[in-house]
């Protein structure tokens, strides 16, 4: 018999092994939300009762772990997550395959990701070491604790937060709730399991590497695609503004008229280019981001 | 009789598949305010007399894949007592897509009835 919440979710996670990381952890925190309520609720009306006494029936109703485990099994077989919806590879000409990347909504997604993770890098990474020697300086002080405390806390939102960009963006299934200490934890336990935990550090680790990485890929790609939407543009450019292919203070650069058109295609081969590595990184970061970002 | 236990229960298993989405989208189309999972379970529990069609635990995962598809969406509220509730609430999409499939299981309904009417003679 499971006499708590907290060996209920044991048992879940055991049987859920081998599954997606993330969806481990979406159903521990639906059996804990679930349960915990349930189990605070009987106890409101039947005060002399213990959580040991409550659980029996309340799991009768939402199912043992087996049965549940089996649900999600059987749900998240049938569905894929964000963007990572559009895969249809197979049977398409090479032709349309290179050149499709650029109505493929998950190269895009990708994309945006890595224009967006040059903000979003610079300020996990600011908030990673103002947080960091804030917390130190601060463990002078009787404030340090509570001060490291909220720290560790919010590299555990801001790992929530970025996995759900992660998701929406490069489509990979990432965890779509916080998985929170148990109620029963006092706060020195709280404090303590946040200090511990490997969680919280891997994440602090992400937020710092993120600050380099996301720098990278914002300037890779701002570089990129301001060549190939110059070129992309260069008829434009040059037949209505006048304006050479390259235009630098000692030197200039222009085509014959017969060129325009090639360079403009040649900026739609780079754009498509641009679009297929960001796949590949975007596809490279997921993985990346899910090793580290995912607790369990 | 039939094929036992196990039988009724894949069968009843393979039912819920199908019409647990429907439910949990009608109840959320007439639910006046966003619902939180443990809600959802008591009133389906509360108003289908305590009919043991599904267990609470396989909704979740159905509530999931429905945000997932668009037809419902959710946000997390802080709760003092516990872990975050995130509350559900039926999307335009959903509305619409609840037509249809109000329609769809109008038809099926009927076309079921047709072949275990026969069981009443």
């Amino acid at each position: 018999m499971i006499e708590s919440i907290s060996k209920y979710l044991q048992q879940l996670e055991s049987e859920l092994k081998g599954c997606d990381r993330a969806l481990i952890q979406d159903a521990l925190s639906d059996a804990e939300e679930h349960l915990q309520t349930a189990v605070d609720k009987d106890l409101e009306t039947a005060p002399g009762l213990s959580e040991s006494e409550a659980l029996p029936p309340l799991i009768e109703r939402y199912g043992s772990p087996e049965e549940t485990a089996s649900a999600y099994r059987e749900i998240e077989s049938r569905i894929s997550p964000g963007l990572a919806s559009v895969r249809r590879q197979a049977e398409i000409s090479p032709w349309r395959r290179f050149f499709g990347v650029l109505g493929e909504p998950r190269a895009w997604g990708a994309f945006f990701y890595m224009l967006l993770s040059g903000l979003t890098g610079m300020a996990y990474g600011l908030w990673a070491g103002f947080g960091f020697a804030l917390s130190l300086i601060s463990l002078i002080f009787i404030i340090g604790l509570p001060v490291s405390g909220l720290f560790l806390f919010s590299l555990r939102g801001v790992a929530l937060i970025e996995g759900r960009v992660v998701e929406a963006l490069l489509g990979v299934r990432m965890p779509r709730k916080p998985l929170f200490a148990h109620k029963g934890l006092t706060w020195k336990g709280k404090f303590k399991a946040l200090v511990t935990e490997s969680h919280t550090w891997k994440s602090f680790g992400y937020m710092v590497l993120q600050f380099p990485l996301g720098v990278v890929y914002f300037l890779l790609l701002l570089m990129l695609s301001s060549i190939a939407l110059k070129c992309i543009l260069f008829p434009f450019l040059k037949w209505f503004l006048h304006r050479p292919l390259l235009d630098l203070p000692h030197f200039a650069l222009d085509v014959p008229w017969w060129g325009v058109p090639l360079i403009s295609i040649g900026g739609i081969v780079l754009l498509s280019l641009i679009l297929h590595m960001a796949k590949g990184i975007g596809s490279l970061h997921g993985r990346y981001a899910k090793s580290v970002l995912v607790r369990k | 009789m039939g094929y036992g236990i196990d039988a009724n229960k894949k069968f009843q298993k393979e039912l819920n598949s199908g019409t647990a989405a429907l439910v949990l989208l009608s109840l959320l189309a007439r639910a006046e305010e966003p619902m939180y999972g443990y809600q959802i379970a008591k009133r389906l529990e509360s108003e289908s007399g305590k009919l043991p069609m599904m267990k609470q635990g396989a909704l979740y995962p159905v509530l999931r894949s429905m945000e997932n598809s668009g037809l419902l969406a959710s946000h997390v509220d802080p709760s003092i007592s516990g872990p975050p509730r995130r509350y559900y609430h039926i999307t335009a999409a959903g509305r619409d897509t609840l037509k249809s499939w109000k329609a769809i299981w109008d038809r099926t309904k009927t076309f079921v009835q047709v072949f275990l009417g026969g069981d009443h003679d």
